[in-house]
């Protein structure tokens, strides 16, 4: 991210004026306080900051005389406020667009007043256009304005290489079928020529006549098998391609970071997966299909036009393009606005429906049946004016752009009679002629659209490119080391945030010893999570270093590593499967004993044999068809089956009632024997059995020791543990009362 | 004799519902428990830091910040006067109700607080690629932003004000989407 901008001659003369030689940040500051947008910067120097306008420092100051800088986000635009001995004031306000850069700059500034080594990270890129040099938009890797088409192509080319033998096979057969539609009017000519009209001085014959007759039933005939067999090899091959584009985009999916995936949605990812591959797939069936079928006819029956006589081609060809222009335009401009409005009140009514509908038991609750049947009518009403207003306007234009596009016809007949009574020409030619003109039109009203669906189908190369050539966060060390683990994890000065200017995590050390269980305990926010993130390696640390047995955790090859890290979280997300298959999920070859004993030891044996269908019950969308506790005893089992040495829970037994959490801790207990256990629980009672807790404040470690020695302390854990306790107590006094 | 003992047992109950009914009633103003904030009981001013301040009785807050109930339908009333922390100190029912001048003072705020400067005149509106690129004249002077098709960048927040939110969280609003000329209606028209 650009931390220090260039500035003009005479800004620049300022601002050295105002903090020194040696500017180290310039960032710009484009809003007025009182809201006009303004050609500011913060200009941040050794010791000293200012703030320069139109080659003025109309403000500046010495940083170690004020401290807690902060970016406050407004709504639409950011302020950045710092303290003094005067009390908080405002520094400098910009729009959203450089708000991220003065996160990092409020970070800078704090480091320097209490004179500490600057710490931000800022490798955070910024996305810039590397041929126009505009900002790209987040997420994108390409610039739309010079994202060229033919890049876009060349990727899917490069793709559907794969494919050529069976592209090539298509496009012979495409090119056989044009050859068999054109010869259709030269053998009508035949036919009238031969058989009905011969010119003057020949005998019309009918051997001619029925070779003529059976020459276009066959081409007839073979027309027609050649389109089945072009679109059954382009069905095919565009089927593959599509589904060569959703295994890549799925498996880099899968080995993308999980800051990518939580950073883009879900169903974003889905939507490529799905809806952009079957777009892509759409294009290339279109392409290979019509488009290319479209362009031979228009040139093979162009270029017959001309050979047969050129004036009357001139008369045919050039008012085509207007005419195919003017239909398109009707299209645009008239038909599809008002299609598009008519489809939007469409999608109103239904989302409205859809909302109704399935919130019907509050509409009931408050008896406001009637009430919604108005609103109802109201969107009814409108969908069929706008359908109503629509097709009128379909039903007026459709016959008369109809008409326009076959006006050029007129014309031929109206020539081409006159050329026959002058004996320029005669029957036969005519009528191969008005074919081959009929010809001509439909690719070029067809052409005419194709920008819009290419440009349509050029976003979903895009957008399913970007995931695929995504580069990992998270990368895999060249010299990645399998390392059985044995449990002993550390930290060692651990710097940590999910945007750097944010440390989550500050200064983390401490060393969980081999079989350990520790309880991270803290406020939320404190950064217990992000430090479990870190230990399964979700993220890398920005600064300093995590080891497991001595060994850095980012030697150690991932899919081993992970492997040996169980993991209980408190949303636990079961697969659509039997209860069998989600317990094997995390060792696939796992024995049938072997299942049932991470279940007995989860304490999930005895309700799974309850079931009608033991381990064979079939699970439904993330196990709605058991109770929550069940789930949490499923992931346990899951969680352990490979006896993994390291074991993370986190909140595992929170969202559960007590009676549930006690059968559950006490299985919880017997897993953790001799395992290095990583727990972090809302409830700290859940803790008391942690050989140590680990107190996290603000992203700092605050208190480490254990129960006794913490509660000796009289430190943050005394007062969040007496807090729980007032509070339980104040509960069962309340209930006693009731 | 039994009907008369039941009549009289069911209007005893209805009676104890409408009490209960009231008491209901005349507790959820308690329980909301608004503290109006007027000219009579807070003051207003300007910090030498460019902040606004308040004191309400004995108590001073150095700094305090204006958020609005409705920003979009109803701007200069129900306003929430709030510390860093987010605490509430108390409501103000109207600007209408304060001194000209602290009425402006607070107004100020708000134009801080909310900055969405409003389109006066779309110039160009292109869409490519999944993005629709805007130039428009508003108060805040000329502004070409980018703005994300789809996933509610451009709603209606009223059946006539449409809000933009570009890609970096900037806001723009068109006041009145009918006072738009054909040409423009169309363009914006499209990205919503």
């Amino acid at each position: 991210m650009n931390l220090n901008f260039s500035l003009a001659e005479q800004d620049r003369s300022a601002a050295v004026q105002a903090v020194g030689t040696e500017i180290e940040y310039c960032v710009p500051a484009n809003l007025s306080l009182l809201g006009y947008r303004a050609a500011g910067y913060l200009v941040v120097g050794q010791h000293k900051w200012a703030y320069i306008e139109n080659g003025e420092a109309k403000e500046s100051g010495v940083i170690a005389d004020s401290w807690e800088y902060k970016v406050i986000p407004l709504i639409g635009n950011v302020v950045l406020e710092t303290e003094d001995e005067q009390g908080k004031r405002v520094l400098v306000r910009s729009t959203m667009e450089h708000a991220a850069r003065f996160g990092y700059i409020a970070q800078v500034l704090n480091d320097k007043s209490a004179a500490r080594k600057i710490r931000i990270f800022n490798n955070e890129e910024e996305a810039a256009c590397v041929k126009c040099g505009g900002r790209l938009v987040a997420g994108t890797r390409v610039c739309p304005r010079c994202m060229s088409k033919a890049a876009a192509f060349k990727k899917l080319f490069g793709v559907s290489k794969l494919h050529w033998k069976a592209l090539a096979t298509g496009l012979i057969v495409m090119i056989a079928a044009s050859v068999i539609a054109l010869a259709g009017p030269y053998f009508q000519e035949i036919l009238i020529n031969g058989a009905l009209q011969p010119p003057d001085g020949q005998s019309p014959s009918m051997k001619l006549f029925y070779i003529a007759l059976a020459a276009m039933i066959g081409g007839l005939v073979i027309g027609e098998l050649l389109s089945i067999v072009r679109a059954r090899v382009m069905a095919n091959v565009s089927s593959n391609i599509a589904a060569d584009l959703r295994r890549m985009v799925y498996e880099k999916a899968q080995s993308l970071s999980l800051g990518f995936m939580t950073s883009q949605r879900a169903g974003d990812i889905m939507n490529r997966v799905t809806a952009d591959t079957d777009r892509i797939r759409q294009l290339i069936q279109e392409l290979c299909t019509t488009a290319i079928y479209q362009l031979i006819m228009l040139i093979a029956a162009s270029a017959l036009l001309f050979s047969a006589d050129w004036r009357l081609a001139c008369i045919v060809l050039l008012p085509a393009p207007i005419v195919a222009y003017m239909n398109m335009y009707i299209w645009k401009r008239v038909l599809w606005k008002l299609f598009h409005k008519q489809w939007r009140i469409y999608d109103r009514a239904n989302s409205f429906l859809h909302d109704v509908l399935s919130g019907i038991r509050v509409v009931k609750a408050f008896g406001k049946e009637a009430r919604e049947i108005k609103r109802f009518r109201t969107y009814n009403s409108e969908f069929a004016a706008a359908t109503i207003k629509s097709e009128t306007v379909f039903n007026v234009l459709a016959p008369i752009t109809n008409y326009l596009i076959q006006l050029g016809q007129y014309f031929v007949l109206l020539l081409g009679c006159n050329m026959i009574l002058n004996n320029q020409m005669n029957v036969g030619e005519l009528i191969k002629f008005t074919m081959y003109a009929s010809m001509v039109f439909g690719p070029i009203a067809w052409m005419m659209f194709m920008p819009r669906w290419v440009a349509n189908a050029l976003i979903s190369i895009d957008r399913v490119f970007s995931v695929i050539d995504e580069q990992p966060e998270v990368l895999e060390a060249e010299k990645a080391v399998r390392h059985t683990i044995r449990g002993e994890v550390s930290f060692r000065g651990v710097y940590f945030g999910y945007k750097s200017y944010e440390p989550v995590l500050k200064d983390v050390s401490f060393t969980i010893r081999e079989g350990e269980m520790i309880g991270l305990v803290g406020h939320s926010g404190s950064g217990k999570s992000t430090l479990i993130n870190l230990v399964s390696r979700f993220y890398d640390v920005n600064e300093g270093q995590i080891t497991i047995d001595g060994v850095d955790i980012r030697d150690i090859q991932q899919d081993d590593m992970r492997s040996r890290i169980g993991v209980v979280l408190q949303e636990t997300f079961l697969f659509t499967g039997t209860i069998l298959d989600n317990i094997r999920y995390s060792k696939p070859d796992a024995t049938q004993e072997e299942v049932i004993r991470a279940a007995r030891v989860a304490n999930a044996h005895s309700f799974i044999i309850n079931l009608p269908d033991g381990y064979d019950t079939l699970l439904e969308e993330n196990g709605n068809n058991i109770s929550g506790g069940e789930r949490q005893r499923l992931a346990i089992a899951r969680a352990i089956l490979n006896d993994p040495p390291l074991l993370i829970l986190d909140e595992a037994t929170s969202a559960l009632d007590i009676e549930t959490e006690s059968v559950i801790q006490e299985a919880l207990q017997r897993v953790m024997k001799g395992r290095t256990t990583i727990a972090i629980a809302h409830r700290l009672s859940t803790l008391r059995n942690a050989d140590r807790l680990v107190v996290l404040e603000k992203g700092k470690i605050a208190e480490i020791g254990s129960h006794a020695e913490l509660v000796e302390k009289k430190g943050i854990y005394y007062k969040l543990i007496t807090a729980q306790r007032q509070m339980s107590k104040k509960e069962q006094k309340e209930e006693l009362a009731g | 004799m039994i009907s008369s003992t039941t009549e009289k047992e069911t209007a005893a109950a209805k009676a104890m519902e409408l009490l209960e009914e009231e008491v209901a009633a005349g507790s959820l103003s308690d329980a909301a428990d608004i503290h109006y904030l007027t000219k009579d009981n807070a003051r207003f001013h300007k910090t030498e830091g460019k902040m606004l301040a308040v004191t309400v009785g004995e108590e001073t807050h150095p700094v305090v910040y204006v958020h609005c109930s409705f920003p979009h339908t109803n701007k200069p009333m129900y306003l929430s006067v709030r510390t860093v922390e987010n605490k509430e100190i108390g409501m103000i029912h109207s600007l209408e109700d304060f001194p000209e001048e602290t009425a402006q003072l607070l107004e100020e705020q708000l134009q801080i607080r909310y900055f969405t400067p409003e389109i006066s005149k779309v110039v160009t509106v292109k869409e490519e690629f999944g993005y629709s690129y805007w130039e428009a004249e508003t108060t805040a002077g000329l502004c070409r932003f980018t703005v994300r098709s789809g996933g509610g960048n451009a709603k209606l927040v009223t059946p006539v004000r449409l809000l933009v939110t570009d890609v970096d969280g900037n806001r723009f609003v068109i006041p009145d989407m009918n006072k738009l000329t054909d040409k423009e209606y169309r363009m914006v028209e499209l990205c919503m």
